[in-house]
This record gives C-alpha cells, sequence and structure tokens, in this order.
C-alpha cells in the first residue's frame, strides 16, 4: 500500500529532477570532464599544473583565509543575535526577523557597490575612525582584505542567524533555569548548556557561510579587484578574460571539491558532537 | 497585619513578598514561614500567584519587594546559583545533551566538587531514586516518570537546604502519579529535606503536606496542617477549592448566647457557631461526609429532595436539589437506606458543630 502510494508520489519529483539534470548535472559532468581532458584524451597534467605553481597555492591560501576570516566574524556577529532573537517575543521577534530578512531581497551587486562607497578613502568608516581619533588621516579600505572580510560578512551573515536562531529557539529555557539553580555560574551555563545544544546550528550556520564565502565571486570583484585573485575568481577570469578553459575547469573542481568536503565535514562533525556532548 | 521584626526567623522566611506583572498584582504582600525538614504544599487556582511566589524563592524572579531569609540569611539579592535552593521543574528540564548520571551531576561539577566524590554521589541519588539500571541512558529515551526520579535526583544531589517543586506530577497518569507522591514525601523525610511544592490539586496538597498553604489572587488565605484545611477552612475560598462541600446561602437571624448563631436559609433555619452580625449574608458550608439521613436532636436537620445518587465503589454521594448554584450533598461509606430513588424528599441532619459559616462575598 505504501510501497505503492510512494512509487506514484515520485512521479512528482520528476520536474525537478529533470530540471536539475539538465542544468546542473550534465554542465557539472562536462566540467568535471574537461579538468581530466588533454589534446591527447584522459590526463590529470592539469591538476598537477596548477598544484606546481606557487602561485595557485597563493590563490587558495587567499580563497581560505577570506573564507575562515568571514565565517568567524560571521559567527562572532551572528551568535548573539540569533540568541536575541530567539528569546525576543512578539513584535521585537517580528521586528528582527524583517531586519534580517529584508536586505536579502537586496541584490548582492547593489549591496557590493554600497560596500565601496562606505569603504573609500572619503567614507563613512574611515572618516568615523578618523573622527574618533583611532585613525590620524582618511584612509582606504576598499580593495583591501579587510574591506573585503567586512563587506562579504554583511552579505552572508544571514546564513549564520538562520540557522542557529532555528535550533535556539527550540532550547528550553528552562533548561539554563534548572543549571542556575543547580548552582551553575552564567558562563558555566552558556559552556556546558546553551553552547552544546546550539552547535548543530553553528556548524551549520558555519558550513552556510564558509561555503558561500569560498565560492563568492562579485563581493571579491568589486570590493578587492583583480589584484587579489580566489579560486572563485580565478575560475571567472579564466573562462571569460583567459579562454582557458582548462584552467578554469581545473580551478572550478578544486573549489567543489572543497565546498563539498565542507558539507560533508559539518555533517560529520554535527553528529559526532551532538553525540559525545 | 503581620508584624516585620516580631516573630523569631523560621528556616524559610518570606516576608511581605510583592509582585506585579504590568498593571496585574500577582503577589499582594505574601508572609510565609516553614520549618526545618517541613514539606509545605502552596495549593490555588491557576493564576493565584504559587509560581510566581516559587520562583521568587528559587531567585529566577525578582520580588518588586519583600525579603526572602533562609537559614538565617538573607538571600533576596542573590543571584540563584548561590541561593542553594533547588527546583524540580513541572517539565523536568532535564538537559537533552546528557545522559541520566551526568545530568545528577551537572550541579556537582558546576559547584567544583572533589571529581573523585562525585561518582559515588551520583550512584546513591539514583540509587534512591531506583534509576541506577538507566545510568547511562540519554534521558530522551525515558519515560516520563523516570524522567521525574532523574529530576529529582538532580536537585538532590547537590544538597539543597530548600527544595523547591513546581508541579511535578501533573503531566504523569493518575496511577503513577499516586506511587511517586508517596515515594517522593518518604524520599524527603528520609532526607531531611525541607520542600515547599506549587499543585492546584488538592488531593496532593492533602496526601504529601505537612502544612498547606490555600493560595488566592496573591495572598495566602490560610496556612495549616491539611486535617485542619479540611475540617476547618478559615475561608469561603479554602472550604470551596479544598474538598467537596455542601453550601447553603443564608441570613444571620439571631445570635444567642456566646456565638451561637441562628440563620435563616431556603431550608429553614440553621444553627452555627461564630461571630456574624445578626442580618449579615453568610455561607454554610458543611463537609459531606459529616452529614447523615434521618433527623437528629441537637444537630441541624433538613429536608431535601434527591437528585442524583453516584456510586462511586467505596463511596456514595447522594446529590439534593438546593435551588441555587451550589452543591448540595451527602457522602457516605456505609449503605444507604433501602429504597432511596431520585425525586424523594428525605430528612437529613449534621451536628452544629460541623456547621462552618463564612460572611458572603458578593453572591456568585
Amino acid at each position: 500500500m505504501s510501497g505503492a502510494r510512494l512509487d506514484r508520489m515520485i512521479w512528482l519529483a520528476l520536474p525537478a529532477v529533470a530540471y536539475l539534470a539538465v542544468v546542473y548535472a550534465l554542465p557539472l559532468l562536462w566540467l568535471l570532464g574537461r579538468s581530466v581532458t588533454g589534446p591527447d584524451g584522459f590526463t590529470i597534467a592539469q591538476f598537477t599544473a596548477f598544484f606546481a605553481d606557487p602561485f595557485s597555492w597563493r590563490v587558495m591560501g587567499n580563497t581560505l583565509r577570506i573564507a575562515f576570516w568571514v565565517t568567524l566574524l560571521s559567527l562572532v556577529i551572528g551568535y548573539p543575535v540569533a540568541i536575541a532573537m530567539a528569546r525576543a517575543r512578539g513584535l521585537m521577534q517580528v521586528m528582527l526577523l524583517v531586519a534580517m530578512i529584508l536586505p536579502l531581497s537586496i541584490g548582492v551587486v547593489v549591496k557590493a557597490f554600497a560596500w565601496q562607497i562606505v569603504l573609500r578613502r572619503d567614507g563613512v568608516i574611515s572618516q568615523g575612525l578618523v573622527a574618533i581619533g583611532i585613525w590620524a588621516e582618511p584612509q582606504r579600505l576598499l580593495f583591501t582584505e579587510a574591506g573585503l572580510i567586512v563587506g562579504a560578512t554583511n552579505v552572508f551573515l544571514p546564513f549564520m542567524i538562520l540557522p542557529i536562531y532555528s535550533v535556539v529557539k527550540l532550547i528550553d529555557p528552562r533548561l539554563t533555569e534548572a543549571g542556575a539553580t543547580l548552582g551553575a555560574s552564567p558562563f558555566y551555563r552558556f559552556r556546558k548548556i546553551l553552547l552544546p545544544l546550539a552547535l548543530p546550528g553553528i556548524v551549520s550556520g558555519s558550513a552556510f557561510v564558509f561555503s558561500m564565502a569560498v565560492s563568492m565571486f562579485v563581493i571579491p570583484s568589486l570590493l578587492i579587484g583583480d589584484r587579489f585573485q580566489t579560486l572563485a575568481t580565478l575560475t571567472g577570469r579564466s573562462y571569460l578574460l583567459m579562454r582557458n578553459e582548462a584552467l578554469g575547469s581545473t580551478t572550478a573542481v578544486i573549489l567543489l571539491v572543497i565546498a563539498v568536503s565542507i558539507v560533508v565535514l559539518s555533517t560529520w562533525l554535527s553528529k559526532r558532537v551532538g553525540r559525545s556532548l | 497585619m503581620p508584624e516585620l521584626i516580631s516573630h523569631p526567623a523560621a528556616f524559610l522566611d518570606i516576608r511581605r513578598a510583592s509582585k506585579s506583572f504590568g498593571a496585574g498584582k500577582v503577589l499582594d504582600g505574601v508572609d510565609l514561614a516553614v520549618e526545618r525538614g517541613e514539606f509545605v504544599s502552596l495549593l490555588g487556582p491557576s493564576g493565584c500567584g504559587k509560581t510566581t511566589l516559587l520562583r521568587i524563592v528559587a531567585g529566577l524572579l525578582g520580588a518588586d519587594q519583600g525579603h526572602v531569609m533562609l537559614d538565617g540569611a538573607d538571600i533576596s539579592a542573590k543571584p540563584p546559583h548561590h541561593r542553594d535552593v533547588g527546583v524540580v521543574f513541572q517539565s523536568y528540564a532535564l538537559f537533552p545533551h546528557l545522559t541520566v548520571a551526568e545530568n545528577v551531576a551537572f550541579g556537582l561539577h558546576a559547584k567544583g566538587t572533589e571529581k573523585s566524590s562525585i561518582r559515588p554521589i551520583v550512584a546513591k541519588f539514583l540509587d534512591l531514586v531506583h534509576m541506577s539500571a538507566f545510568a547511562d541512558r540519554s534521558v530522551k529515551a525515558l519515560s516520563g516518570g523516570q524522567q521525574q526520579r532523574v529530576a529529582v535526583a538532580r536537585a538532590l544531589a547537590v544538597g539543597p537546604k530548600l527544595l523547591l517543586l513546581d508541579e511535578p506530577f501533573s503531566a504523569l497518569d493518575r496511577k503513577l502519579r499516586e506511587t511517586m507522591q508517596i515515594e517522593l514525601k518518604r524520599l524527603l523525610r528520609e532526607l531531611g529535606t525541607t520542600a515547599v511544592f506549587v499543585t492546584h490539586d488538592q488531593d496532593e496538597a492533602l496526601i504529601m503536606s505537612d502544612r498547606i498553604a490555600v493560595m488566592n489572587r496573591g495572598l495566602i488565605e490560610q496556612l495549616a496542617t491539611p486535617d485542619t484545611i479540611y475540617r476547618r477552612p478559615a475561608t469561603a475560598f479554602a472550604l470551596e477549592f479544598v474538598g467537596l462541600s455542601t453550601r447553603l446561602r443564608g441570613k444571620v437571624s439571631a445570635m444567642e448566647g456566646a456565638g451561637e448563631l441562628l440563620i435563616d436559609t431556603a431550608f429553614g433555619s440553621i444553627r452555627a457557631n461564630g461571630n456574624h452580625l445578626p442580618g449579615s449574608s453568610v455561607l454554610i458550608g458543611v463537609r459531606p461526609e459529616r452529614m447523615v439521613f434521618g433527623a437528629r436532636d441537637g444537630a441541624n436537620t433538613v429536608a431535601a429532595a434527591i437528585q442524583d445518587i453516584v456510586f462511586q465503589g467505596s463511596r456514595i454521594q447522594v446529590h439534593f436539589v438546593s435551588g441555587i448554584d451550589e452543591p448540595f450533598l451527602l457522602e457516605t461509606g456505609g449503605e444507604l437506606p433501602a429504597g432511596l430513588a431520585p425525586g424523594q424528599q428525605v430528612p437529613l441532619s449534621w451536628s452544629i458543630a460541623d456547621t462552618l459559616v463564612y460572611p458572603a462575598g458578593p453572591s456568585a
């Protein structure tokens, strides 16, 4: 009975499966194939060449470093926001949710251009830091790593907050109260109750942000420019400017492997951590 | 009004505790003194302030006014983790990411108890609540009754000066609840734990308590032993809230001698002891098992029409037509006179000493 039902239900997924096969799976297979094909058929020469070049390692370093800082900054800023949202009630909670989700409707290009203005030598940040005496004179944040990290964090922050919020919301507030009546200080309660219970949200939020930060293209293009290459911008350049499909497919595959590893690793991590804590 | 300084401090001494949420006054200057080793229940309907009072004692909620003294020290300003007050929550609030044993050990770790002594303490308390076999299980895999045992063991393991219980049995089915009540009562007596217990279930309060505080609208209406609460409820609210009662409305027609009242009711003249001015409206209460069939000399005797006969196994209730929106019933553990049937008019009586009189509030 339920088997027959399931069989019929499967047809409902057909349009989506067909769509994904055409626009996603096939190009992906082509990409993978292209990365291991040379003039004489199958080869891994493109990978060996890529890994032999110190420039490639600098690009990978750039990619991972930026993604790491963006993830960390998103976590540090996002965690308290998620807690506040989960604990807020009524109108306040709605307002916080709207304040976080509304910016998602603004395109990344628009946001990146806005950050260009903010990060300029005569932008708000520079002038503000001069005004309060931290900087002696105006400086340009645009086209620096710091500027890129700040701008990217802004764009990806909701993807850190939402998973943490959805997990924290389900934590019974009585648990921390019970901890308190058992003699646990606020910090001990945070460490032994709130943090372990919020960890699945933290892990998935971090995985979201990290994988998006690793593969971002528009934001680094607009906020740091060509002098600074990441795997994603290099992939884009290879295809669009250099017409080097071999290099482009190679970097794309490496990027893909990194992103998939993060997803797998974080799934494994949240399961393991959930068990051991 | 109780004097602030005059009485010597009890083990737990709550003085003039007040709390408002917005415009609503939830606690209106509550005084409560609990002796060491005593089990006191806060009994009242939802919204009477009993849980608010419990949270104030635990330090989970700040009082607007008033003080909480525990074992001679004013703990009003202390945060919950410095109070030595344990709580068993209604939802148990077990830590879902920890095992049974880890839950019980949590407070010991938090308090920095020496590692080597934690294991035997945990074992001891798991044994006391008969949960030793479940020590390494996840708490998520436990039944309601088992979770409740773990919650009690966890709260007691840190050796609190005072244990607060917030309706801990409300999620259990009736049979299990009765077992757990007796078990918990025995455990706390063995350990000599002072406990304050919040409940809206009068049976639970009567079974478990050394004393019961009947709460209504942010005040304690009566604090007394279960026996006194039942036999001599101090207010009409206590009469109505605890146990069944037959209630009649009337007007004092005369006061004879030392507080002997003659009260006019729909069922004729009723005699009672009390101090109410002639002409004042009163509510008369009688416990149903104090009423008997048949007229007696020197007792209050009325005639009433049978409405229903309800068989309850060990007891039988006979409900009568009262004419007002108040219960009028007789309860007996013995046998009914032969041939009783609904509609029949029968004589009933109860002694004057069992007749309780209260000033009548606005009739409702």
